[in-house]
């Protein structure tokens, strides 16, 4: 196992090297710079940013320059939020994105794996039919518009939970919903799939034909091995929640870091772009690691060669 | 598989018990927390409103932003303030004198003009910070603010390197010269614009990159910073050393909400006080008019169509004015629905040499003539026209209706292209196109922030149109010192702008629109839409 992880880390670092490069470039090519503005400035004070910021510098020399900040942990200052570095940006709005993510995702898992499970187990019936409605809705909804469901009931209707904002743990409530949503519906389909695939097996038919009963069998006999593809997606889900969702961040008006997803790019703001790509590629990394080590305790038979 | 079934009877139970969960649940949470805030109203001596958007910057010098000049005219005052007329009021300084024709100022500071840490202001803090603004290391976009001076243009560019050679001195504690290269009748605006405050070299030494976080900048104005929780909320607290004594107001919460209805769901829940167009959403300012808690205002800030007039067929003056007069600006705030007011003229109605003379007119049966003397009768063989515009609502709904009109009125196909916004400004920079949609919002109330848009050298100048008598027109108007004289000059300046040369179409002049509670008193507006908050305080209702 701890070979996997090994080697997993040591292959992250081309991984990124080819992220970062392939960000750099992409984001030199899209017209417009950071410091274009309503306002065009005279050439003099444009030639002193782009001096300021080694913006006049060939872009290969950049890059390298670049590069050889990264390795030593300084991701670069912002052109947008001046006087603040991309670390300090990051680092302040990560924390929130990761408490609302991990609780979106627990939620997630609470309400799709159940869910799903219960679809299977009743296959066919009206229960699996108004599940699977649940979620085909939960997929097909865009989260804006959940959001402003939920922030018309709850908040604004019957004032029972705050409209937004970050102040309480109360104001977590919406939002976490809001980004639960989609990926409960998703696990919610995924685990009815897995488990309608499992109970067809043959030990499943011998544990209820040695007269098990039905949700025992699904406990004990169905679920751990029902549960590897979820595990799967469980990675690159982990990594996009706690990465923050730009619309329910918008929405909610939440410091996190998911809007940066969005204005770093519309505001050419080129190192903040290139660190919320890397700490997402990292993310990604790290838990599609942990996702493999996962893959060894529920099925032993599944020894990833180191 | 299919007898794998729950029974009604337990699913009975499970909802039964889930309805008691969320009946529980709602009265626990109203009751516990207020979250709701059903029966909330005001924050005593609190102020609540929405920036929208992170401020880039509290370092006045380096900020170009309206969401950073909200605070910072509320934290900081330069040597002169603004009222809510847009006249100039003494800030840190208490007279001043304008000596050799206009060509030097001399400025007398006031003695109990104090910084938030007790030291006084001088006019070397002034002398520091304008000489901060022009060095070509801080890269400050507003530098130019000061080119007027005695070499500030020559040291920002790097042709002079002795910052001593600025006409900018502190002459004693007290007392602060500025030398310019020639008279210019608006400088004074440009004393009280944020960009031309003070700052502390001590601080800025001190703290460097770090000076403007809370628990390290150090302020002159009505409030001090006192929370700034990035991407979330400032919170600004009363200065007990401002000179004109501790406003009323103890505390700003300024919020940083993006989106609009989310924001006005804050005001309707009494979870903000005051609202406006960054909290607005447009489908709801017609239905929220009648509110005695609604205003509207007129913005000094212009919609404009643009001709590149070195791009056919806008190099002929003829077509360029056969556009302006089949375009109908009454029907732009039927459109946006904003109470936007059209736009004739390119001096708006509330400064020196707007005039009625210039008014461009709406005359389709005209402007067909001028475009059939042009080559193009009924637009018969007109080249093809794009016109860029940049990925907004109301740009796009203002193009629509420009290429509506034009199809009606001329017969002329135009075609729309839309940018993202940094695309949309990279073209206009690099190669403007036959026509583009663009605004202008006053840097200071004066109409040389607007006419000098459309001289040969200004950056701004997307028309190429370069017209040496309306330069030298612009130039002499921006030292005139005799009010009349130079009202006439601008208007004159208008006149070939709007119709004799018609490089430009003005649309329309944005608005305002505010909703304010009713325990929120003393709170002013004005056209530059400068938010000041030292005379505002709450009332119990």
């Amino acid at each position: 196992m701890l070979a996997l992880l090994i080697k997993r880390m040591l292959t992250a670092i081309p991984v990124l090297l080819v992220v970062a490069t392939l960000t750099f470039f992409l984001m030199r090519l899209v017209p417009g710079g950071p410091f274009d503005a309503d306002k065009n400035l005279p050439p003099a004070i444009v030639a002193n940013l782009n001096a300021k910021y080694q913006l006049d510098k060939p872009v290969a020399q950049q890059y390298v320059t670049y590069l050889s900040r990264v390795v030593r942990g300084d991701l670069g200052i912002s052109y947008k939020y001046l006087n603040r570095t991309v670390r300090d940006i990051l680092g302040e709005a990560m924390p929130v994105s990761i408490q609302l993510g991990f609780t979106a995702l627990v939620l997630a898992v609470l309400i799709g794996v159940p869910l799903g499970t219960i679809a299977a187990v009743n296959r066919g019936s009206w229960i699996d039919v108004t599940a699977m409605f649940l979620s085909t809705a939960g997929i097909s909804v865009p989260g804006f518009v959940i959001g402003a469901f939920l922030i018309f009931i709850f908040g604004v209707w019957l004032k029972v939970l705050p409209v937004a904002l970050w102040e309480t743990p109360w104001h977590m409530v919406l939002p976490s919903l809001t980004l639960a949503f989609s990926p409960a519906a998703y696990l919610a389909r995924l685990t009815r799939a897995s488990v309608l695939e499992v109970l067809e097996k043959d030990w499943v038919r011998t544990a209820r034909s040695k007269g098990l009963s039905r949700w025992a069998t699904v406990m004990k006999h169905t679920l751990r091995n029902a549960l590897v593809p979820v595990v799967t997606v469980l990675g690159p889900l982990t990594a996009i929640l706690i990465t923050g969702s730009f619309v329910v961040e918008y929405l909610y008006a939440i410091p996190g870091m998911g809007r940066f997803f969005v204005t770093a790019v519309t505001n050419r703001d080129y190192d903040l772009i290139m660190g919320t790509t890397l700490v997402f590629a990292a993310l990604l990394i790290v838990t599609n690691a942990i996702v493999d080590v996962a893959y060894q305790i529920l099925d032993p038979r599944m020894k990833v060669e180191g | 598989m299919r007898n794998f079934s729950i029974s009604s009877s337990l699913l009975k139970i499970v909802f039964s018990k889930l309805a008691l969960v969320a009946a529980f649940g709602t009265v626990a949470l109203t009751s516990l927390t207020g979250c709701g805030n059903t029966g909330a109203s005001y924050e005593p001596d609190t102020f609540r409103i929405n920036l929208q958007a992170e401020p880039p910057s509290l370092d006045w010098q380096t900020s170009t932003d309206s969401t950073s000049f909200d605070v910072v005219s509320n934290i900081m005052t330069g040597l002169t303030m603004y009222n809510n007329d847009m006249k100039c009021e003494p800030g840190c300084a208490e007279s001043w004198e304008i000596l050799d024709g206009g060509k030097h100022y001399v400025f007398h500071l006031r003695k109990n003009a104090l910084w938030t840490d007790g030291k006084p202001v001088t006019a070397h803090d002034f002398e520091y910070a304008w000489k901060r603004l022009l060095d070509p290391s801080t890269a400050a976009s507003y530098a130019f603010f000061l080119y007027d001076i005695e070499n500030a243009f020559e040291f920002n560019s790097g042709k002079v390197k002795d910052p001593n050679l600025i006409g900018a001195k502190a002459l004693d504690d007290w007392t602060f010269s500025v030398k310019l290269k020639r008279p210019a009748a608006y400088f004074l605006y440009l004393t009280a614009f944020c960009s031309t405050c003070p700052l502390r070299k001590d601080i800025v030494d001190k703290f460097g990159d770090r000076w403007t976080e809370p628990q390290n900048i150090v302020t002159n104005g009505p409030f001090s910073v006192s929370l700034w929780k990035h991407e979330y909320k400032i919170e600004l607290t009363s200065n007990p050393k401002f000179f004109e004594g501790e406003p009323r107001l103890k505390r700003i919460k300024m919020f940083m909400i993006p989106e609009q209805a989310t924001a006005f769901g804050l005001f309707e829940n009494n979870q903000l006080d005051y609202v406006d167009n960054r909290s607005f959403p447009t489908a709801d300012v017609e239905s929220l008019r009648s509110s005695p808690m609604y205003r509207n205002l007129p913005l000094l800030r212009c919609s404009y169509l643009g001709f590149n007039v070195k791009k056919k067929p806008f190099d002929d003056k003829r077509v360029r004015k056969a556009i302006s007069m089949a375009v109908d600006r009454t029907l732009f705030p039927k459109i946006l629905r904003r109470g936007e007011a059209p736009a004739f003229t390119w001096i708006p109605p509330a400064l020196e040499g707007y005039s009625e003379i210039s008014k461009s007119e709406f005359n389709p049966e005209a402007a067909r003539k001028l475009l059939a003397q042009a080559g193009y009768p009924n637009g018969k063989g007109f080249p093809l026209t794009k016109i860029l515009y940049p990925q907004r609502e109301d740009a796009k709904l203002v193009v629509e209706s420009v290429q509506e009109q034009i199809k009606k009125n001329l017969n002329v196909k135009l075609q729309l292209e839309v940018n993202e916004w940094k695309v949309y400004l990279d073209i206009l920079h690099r190669d403007p196109p036959q026509m583009f949609r663009q605004t202008w919002g006053a840097d200071y109330p004066d109409p040389e922030t607007f006419m000098n848009v459309f001289t040969t050298h200004n950056g701004n100048n997307y028309t190429q149109w370069s017209n040496a008598h309306y330069d030298d027109l612009i130039d002499r108007a921006a030292a005139e010192q005799d009010q009349k004289k130079r009202a006439a000059m601008y208007a004159e300046g208008d006149q070939m702008l709007c119709q004799d040369e018609v490089p430009i179409v003005p649309l329309y002049w944005a608005t305002q629109n505010t909703m304010v509670k009713p325990w929120v008193k003393g709170i002013g507006f004005n056209a530059m839409d400068l938010q000041f908050f030292r005379k505002v305080y709450i009332e119990k209702p």
